[in-house]
């Protein structure tokens, strides 16, 4: 058989336009051989009209599916787009938009909410632990780091890794009473420990600077905020890693059993209770990171910025996002970081305004202020993902998501089948 | 050399005396069987043994070990290990990540080495991976290896918590009901699935069934439990024909029903 040029062009040095004839002439001598084979057309040439996913997807339902040049292209196309969005929009590359400091910082607290949103999602998606003071999770991480690097003048490095020391510290404590206290009242403790830390720790002077605030200058090499949101998307991938690696180890198959039925997962020979201070100390670690972070990107913290309204708003986002599902969790938190800082508001203002309605659509037409939008926003989103998507975002792009990763587009891909659990008899 | 040995067990609820003063015993590759009515207290005797309760009174002894007041998860690490009447399986995953949950144990990295993805342990999740597909291959169930347990049928989902208690490399077999929801044919093969792992893996199994055909096929010794006594024991002839127990199944003798 003569396909080894066709298979490999520009082998020998020619080039790859020289070959493309060559590839027409053996595609009629091959015969039926020639689809197995699939030359190397080049994108624009007409036959790529002809190699729509659509098409196979018809033809070949029961195979393994294999996407064509033209699906390759589009799917790489998205993933370029998607690259170009966080990593090179927030900061003016290659964009014909002007994205000025106020707006990348909307941005680095998109990813550090989505650090505390996977935070949450360890408790409440892996080991099904309520925890309904986050905020003072989140609080003491930045009050840790702002008090290491402004107080003791030691570095933004050694603050980081000390705040997620404690993070991890406290959480553990929290996670020593939920050993005893189960469901309501479990969350009721820790309820009560967010507005404990709120009103108590947070307000000790000497600490945290009480009303004044406390300041927290950036560090070395990050003090402007292009730089810093950069710094913020290293720890997302640190903290995405590590929750791969959860759910890929045994720790993480240790979590999934245990909140689905304690009895089994210690017939399996695994220690509930330890493993679920492993998902306190987790949880308690990527919080402090995102604490940390919190506190470096505002620059000054006070004990109040850390309320029950920011727990709600970590419940909010990890539901919304999704449970258990990382990338839904992550989409889900970013989204809440544009609503909270009042970015959705304004985009949503200016797109119905250019539509032709009078502008402050929320405030004029609604009479809704901005600043009450995501109030009231949140728990309608809430309601629709419990009712109609219980796999929150995560479900709704998981159709985009296995197609972006060489699948087909599956309208029914991530449906949550989630079943109720009948307690074993034993 | 007894492998297991259970003396004077008792647990009470509040007034209800559930076990009184149970003494049972299984040595080294035996396949003892447990029978009796419903509410004769089998399944609470495998609570006792096993650690999901604690005896009000007495002691169970694994290998010459006093493991009464041992938690569940350190009973199955000395090498008991146990399923349960209603299928104990993690529904919501899929057979293999069951089998890979059930070798916990087995795995040999630190969990915090796993979270912070240590190069090791990507080969040893491949070594985990590997063990669950020997093992699924074992009982015959490669093929619904991929499948949700939630959704595979009763009688299968029997046979997968048997591959998964043989994940985490048991000692001894505790079984509950191994064969209920099997037809005659179903719990034959599963006894010959018994004979042969008892061979293989040099088991001792302790079954619960009420399968009489079954458990006295099976079984060298075998007890019968009656409103939480032991009401007989012997071999599964001998406690089949047994007066007391024919009378705690079918209510009276049937010779007087029959001359009545």
């Amino acid at each position: 058989m003569t396909q080894t040029p066709v298979q490999r062009p520009g082998e020998d040095g020619t080039t790859e336009t020289a070959e493309i004839p060559a590839v027409g002439t053996h595609r009629a001598d091959l015969g039926p051989d020639a689809t197995t084979v699939l030359p190397p057309v080049p994108p624009g040439t007409p036959d790529d009209e002809l190699d729509g996913d659509d098409a196979d997807g018809l033809a070949e339902a029961d195979e393994e599916f294999r996407p064509r040049r033209a699906g390759w292209l589009g799917r790489g196309i998205v993933w370029a787009l998607l690259a170009w969005l966080v990593l090179a929009y927030p900061v003016n590359v290659f964009s014909p938009f002007d994205v000025g400091v106020a707006d990348v910082d909307i941005a680095s607290r998109a990813v550090i909410f989505a650090i505390g949103g996977l935070s949450l999602n360890v408790l409440l998606g892996y080991a099904g632990q309520i925890s309904l003071g986050h905020q003072a999770f989140v609080g003491l991480g930045a009050f840790t780091s702002a008090f290491i690097v402004t107080n003791l003048q030691l570095s933004f490095w050694f603050a980081v890794v000390a705040a997620a020391v404690l993070g991890a510290v406290q959480a553990v404590l929290l996670g020593l009473v939920s050993l005893r206290l189960t469901g309501l009242y479990f969350a009721l403790v820790t309820l009560a420990y967010g507005a404990f830390a709120e009103q108590t720790l947070f307000g000790i002077s000497a600490l945290t600077g009480g009303e004044g605030g406390k300041p927290a200058p950036r560090p070395v090499g990050f003090e402007s905020g292009y730089s810093y949101y950069y710094l913020c998307l290293g720890f997302l991938v640190l903290v995405l890693w590590l929750d791969w690696r959860l759910t890929r180890s045994k720790a993480g198959r240790a979590l999934a059993a245990l909140r689905e039925n304690p009895r089994v997962a210690s017939s399996y020979g695994i220690n509930v209770r330890s493993y679920i201070l492993v998902a306190f100390a987790v949880s308690g670690i990527f919080a402090g990171i995102a604490g940390s972070l919190t506190a470096h990107h505002d620059e000054i913290i006070v004990g109040s910025s850390f309320d029950f309204r920011l727990a709600l708003l970590f419940v909010l986002m990890t539901v919304v996002g999704g449970l258990r599902n990382r990338v839904g969790v992550v989409i889900g938190s970013a989204f809440f970081a544009l609503l909270e800082e009042g970015a959705f508001v304004e985009i949503v203002e200016s797109v119905v305004t250019a539509l032709g309605f009078a502008p402050h659509f929320f405030q004029n037409v609604l009479g809704l202020p901005g600043e009450f939008v995501s109030l009231v926003l949140g728990p309608i989103l809430l309601l629709l993902t419990l009712t109609l998507y219980p796999g929150g975002i995560g479900q709704q792009v998981a159709p985009v998501r296995g197609w972006l990763t060489g699948g087909r587009f599956d309208r029914h891909a991530g449906e949550v089948k989630e079943v109720e659990v009948t307690d074993v008899r034993a | 050399m007894s492998v297991l040995e259970v003396e004077d067990l008792s647990i009470h609820f509040g007034g209800i005396k559930a076990l009184q003063g149970v003494n049972l015993r299984a040595g080294e590759w035996e396949i003892v069987g447990i029978i009796g009515p419903n509410g004769a207290g089998k399944t609470t005797l495998f609570n006792c043994i096993t650690g999901f309760y604690s005896p009000t009174a007495g002691s169970v002894r694994y290998r010459d070990k006093d493991v009464t007041r041992l938690p569940v998860h350190e009973r199955t690490a000395l090498g008991m290990g146990r399923t349960f009447q209603n299928v104990g399986l993690v529904k919501n995953a899929s057979v293999s990540e069951n089998l890979a949950t059930a070798q916990h144990l087995q795995v040999s990295y630190d969990p915090w080495a796993g979270i912070a993805g240590a190069p090791s342990t990507f080969a040893e999740e491949r070594r985990v991976a590997e063990r669950s597909e020997l093992i699924l291959h074992l009982l015959d169930l490669a093929d619904v290896a991929g499948e949700r347990v939630a959704d595979l049928p009763y009688g299968v989902l029997k046979r997968v918590e048997i591959a998964t208690v043989l994940a985490t490399d048991p000692d001894v077999l505790l079984l509950d009901e191994p064969g209920s929801g099997m037809g005659p044919e179903e719990a034959h093969a599963l006894g010959d699935t018994l004979l042969s792992l008892r061979k293989e893996f040099g088991l001792t199994i302790v079954m619960i069934d009420h399968h009489v055909p079954l458990v006295t096929r099976v079984s060298d010794y075998v007890y019968c439990l009656n409103f939480g006594e032991v009401l007989a024991e012997g071999g599964p002839d001998e406690v089949r024909r047994h007066p007391e127990v024919v009378r705690a199944y079918l209510g009276e003798e049937p010779e007087e029903v029959l001359a009545g």
